[in-house]
């Protein structure tokens, strides 16, 4: 037998029971189940069962995320290393990025399963795996100079107000990562607010970073050659060679994640799809209505598909299937509006410049109501079968 | 012939399919009448323990329709009368008599013959059959009740095939019996309008070795588990609220009632599969409520023994077949945690996601009888949305059926689910939608009565 499987078994009675720890038991099982798959035999109707389980359904959600984390650790230093007048070779960005992000992702990843080790120990259930994808997701979509108290905060309100206090994963209707966020977005506007992005640039003199989407052209100028000259061109953009959050900044590595997740069917494509048509949709309507040339009202759909946090929420945020509709033609509205209510507030809102985190928190808020719309169709075309 | 269009349902192909060639094996020491597989009956003993009965002798009936009889499938004496808790009948055991040279002595009733059966009442026939043992054959949505002789059914489905995916194979059911089979159809003529004959697309060909048999089939049904099953075909089919209680058949079961009816004899033959994963047994014939170890053999593994691996039951090797069984199962038990088990590339696993690389071969795979994972909260995911046969919304209903808002369940269409157990195999937080939905199916018929 595995030595690491009898020293579980062994300590097993200390976990269990009126054991010594027994209050830890949640942590217990969600280490022993997460090193030795459990296999139970079946008692119910069907014998057999697929072998498809959470666990691996969260763990392919942070295999998508691997080129999202490690272009966003990369870019993070590549950024610090402008900021400070250096240009870095690919390893020396990468370990300079290191030093900020991965502060930042262990900060989420120990307060956040702190919390979920605490309610499950309460509420006697056992550790969901939601919480694996939750406690990267948060810390991609924060900026790399954020405090790292922040992120303790973030993540702790997004625990446990905007999943626990429902329920626990499964009864949560808005994404928790999202909640954290939108938390620390209104609650610390100044490190979340775009300006000073970059890390080590706070360090240094002279150094103002700022994201595309808070860019504005000068009278007389397009848009998009203000965003050219600021360094923000298409490809920088879509590559991802620019400042901003953590994991948004890279269209391909999202594209890349987000084609994973349609591939092994784990995200819904029509929510992806769904939302990049009607970003496309409402970018080229702004962009065709005249006057608003110097704003992101004319920036036009491929500037606002690459810039911004839009790919990143819609293939990671949006697609988690507990805040998103059940229903198929749900997904696509959902999908869609999502796109159209972002481009909405980036263009027509002048308190925010990013309109993903609102509009897809908005859209989770409607996401019964489209099911409820939607099952109240189909139920009207079956054959009634009382 | 029209192909019903199925698109949803189990489409890994599995190790294991019984060979076309048939055996017989000699006769059991005992047999049996169980009552745990027929659904809702409320059995009512008419012998007791060491009582001689002969063949087509009324072991029990049902309290709420005293005439529909359960007749013993072989002469001899009532050894044991099993009960579970609460009293429950499980099984009444028969010990074979030996004495008379295994010739089973039968109990003669009224015959019917071929022209007959027109001028017959729909009433006579009934009556007959439910002397005979047989009248519990005809099945009645949507709960799939024993059938209501009062009513008229709006069509009779006939299925050539049985509720696992490696039940007998209607070649070697009906075999020789097509005649019987023929006159078959024609009694249920005197029932209803409309009858349905359903086949696998890959049945045609070997049916059509069958004298005259392809005539009767009307339609066609994809050839993945569980597209045969009547309760689908039914939901494809059915334009009306009316024909919600239409009623169903199996094919072999309509042989038996045509010989009954013919010969006055309570037919005991029963063809028989018994599948493993890697293993190609014949297809074996028996007596009806055989033992489940004959069939089996002796197992020294913790190996599950079903009578259908998705919506049969477990069976134990000391038990009897029950009398709508047709399959044994045997799933082997895989019992061990890997070693970081859940992020294994899985070339061999079988899965109807896409996570798994096995999903991209084809080659069959083995099921074993182990969850692969735990039980979580539903995370909407959809899986079991994306395999129901029938269009059901089992995530949405089940939380329905959790909160006791029956009503909402039944307009989401909870009675057109034919427990195929789909979405519970499909389901990645391992959580028991079936059986949520099949006790939901059964408290609605509990109400109603």
């Amino acid at each position: 037998m595995n030595p690491l499987k009898k020293l579980l078994d062994s300590s097993e009675k200390y976990f269990t029971g009126s054991g010594k720890f027994n209050r830890l038991k949640p942590l217990f099982d969600a280490t022993k189940t997460f090193l030795f798959f459990p296999s139970p035999k079946t008692s119910h109707i069907p014998f057999v069962r697929d072998s498809l389980d959470l666990k691996r359904f969260m763990s392919f959600v942070i295999i998508s995320l691997l080129p999202v984390l490690i272009f966003g650790i990369y870019n993070t230093g590549l950024q610090a290393g402008y900021a400070l007048g250096e240009s870095y070779t690919f390893l020396q960005a990468f370990f300079s990025g290191s030093r900020y992000v991965i502060p930042i992702i262990l900060v989420s990843y120990s307060v956040g399963f702190f919390w979920e080790v605490l309610f499950a120990a309460i509420q006697k259930h056992k550790i969901s795996e939601g919480f694996l994808v939750t406690g990267l997701l948060f810390p991609l979509t924060l900026p790399a100079t954020i405090p790292l108290w922040q992120v303790a905060v973030g993540i702790s309100f997004g625990v446990v107000i905007g999943k626990e206090v429902f329920g626990g994963t499964g009864r949560n209707f808005l994404n928790p990562a999202l909640t954290g966020r939108a938390f620390l977005f209104f609650s610390y506007p100044v490190s979340m607010s775009g300006e000073v992005w970059v890390a080590a640039a706070s360090s240094v003199d002279g150094v103002s970073g700022a994201t595309a989407l808070s860019i504005l052209a000068p009278e007389g100028e397009k848009i998009t050659s203000a965003l050219s000259n600021s360094g923000f061109s298409l490809s920088n953009l879509f590559l991802g060679f620019v400042p901003g959050s953590i994991g948004e900044t890279s269209a391909l590595c999202c594209i890349l994640g987000a084609l994973f997740l349609i591939i092994t069917k784990i995200a819904n494509f029509r929510i992806i799809i769904g939302g990049i048509a009607g970003l496309i949709v409402t970018s080229i309507i702004f962009y065709l209505i005249p006057g608003g040339s110097d704003s992101w009202m004319n920036a036009g759909p491929l500037f606002h598909l690459c810039a911004g946090g839009f790919l990143f929420g819609i293939s990671f945020m949006a697609t988690d299937p507990v805040s998103a509709p059940g229903t198929n033609p749900g997904r696509w509205i959902f999908g869609f509006l999502i796109g159209f209510f972002t481009v909405i507030i980036r263009v027509a809102n002048p308190a925010f410049v990013e309109g993903t985190m609102l509009a897809i928190l908005f859209m989770n808020v409607f996401a019964p109501m489209l099911d409820h719309i939607v099952i109240k169709y189909n139920v009207s075309r079956r054959i009634p079968n009382v | 012939m029209e192909n019903i269009d199925i698109s949803k349902g189990f489409k890994v192909i599995l190790t294991g399919m019984p060979d076309l060639s048939v055996i017989q094996i000699p006769e059991p020491e005992t047999i049996a009448v169980s009552a745990l597989d027929i659904p809702y009956i409320r059995p009512k003993l008419l012998v007791k323990e060491n009582d001689p009965v002969k063949t087509g002798t009324p072991l029990f009936c049902d309290k709420r329709n005293k005439s529909i009889h359960y007749v013993s499938p072989g002469t001899g004496i009532v050894k044991q009368i099993i009960f579970g808790q609460r009293r429950r009948l499980v099984e009444v055991v028969i010990a074979l008599d030996k004495i008379q040279d295994k010739k089973d002595d039968f109990i003669q009733f009224e015959t019917l013959s071929r022209d007959d059966l027109d001028t017959v009442p729909k009433s006579k026939i009934t009556k007959m059959l439910q002397e005979g043992g047989l009248w519990q054959c005809f099945r009645q949505f949507p709960s799939k009740d024993t059938a209501d002789e009062n009513h008229e059914p709006p069509m009779i489905i006939v299925s050539l095939n049985g509720n696992d995916l490696f039940s007998p194979h209607p070649h070697a059911v009906l075999e020789n019996e097509t005649t019987f089979f023929e006159f078959g159809i024609s009694v249920l003529k005197q029932f209803s309008k409309r009858i349905i004959v359903t086949s696998r697309q890959d049945n045609l060909s070997s049916l059509n070795r069958l004298n005259g048999l392809n005539k009767h089939i009307t339609h066609i049904v994809p050839d993945f588990y569980p597209a045969w099953d009547p309760g689908v075909v039914l939901y494809k089919l059915k334009t009306t609220r009316e024909e919600n209680r239409s009623w169903c058949i199996s094919a072999e079961h309509l042989v038996l009632m045509a010989k009954l009816l013919l010969t006055g004899r309570y037919p005991v033959k029963r063809v028989v599969t018994v599948t493993r994963s890697n293993d190609k047994k014949p297809h074996i014939i028996t007596r009806q409520g055989a033992p489940v170890k004959d069939l089996a053999g002796s197992l020294d593994d913790n190996s599950l023994i079903t009578t259908g691996r998705f919506n049969g039951r477990s069976v134990e090797s000391g038990s009897h077949m029950g009398f709508f069984e047709n399959t044994l199962t045997i799933i082997s038990d895989n019992q061990k945690e890997e070693l970081f088990g859940f992020i294994k590339p899985g070339l061999t696993k079988p899965t109807a996601s896409k996570t798994f690389l096995s999903c991209l071969t084809k080659t069959p795979k083995n099921l074993d009888c182990n969850t692969h994972g735990e039980e979580r909260a539903c995370i909407n995911c959809g899986y079991c949305v994306n395999i129901c046969p029938v269009d059901l919304m089992p995530n949405f209903i089940i939380k329905a059926l959790l909160s006791d808002d029956i009503e909402d369940a039944l307009n989401y269409g909870l009675l057109d689910c034919c427990r195929c157990g789909l979405c519970s195999y499909a389901c990645p937080s391992k959580i028991e939608l079936t059986r949520i939905l099949s006790h939901g199916i059964d408290a609605h018929y509990k109400d109603k009565e």
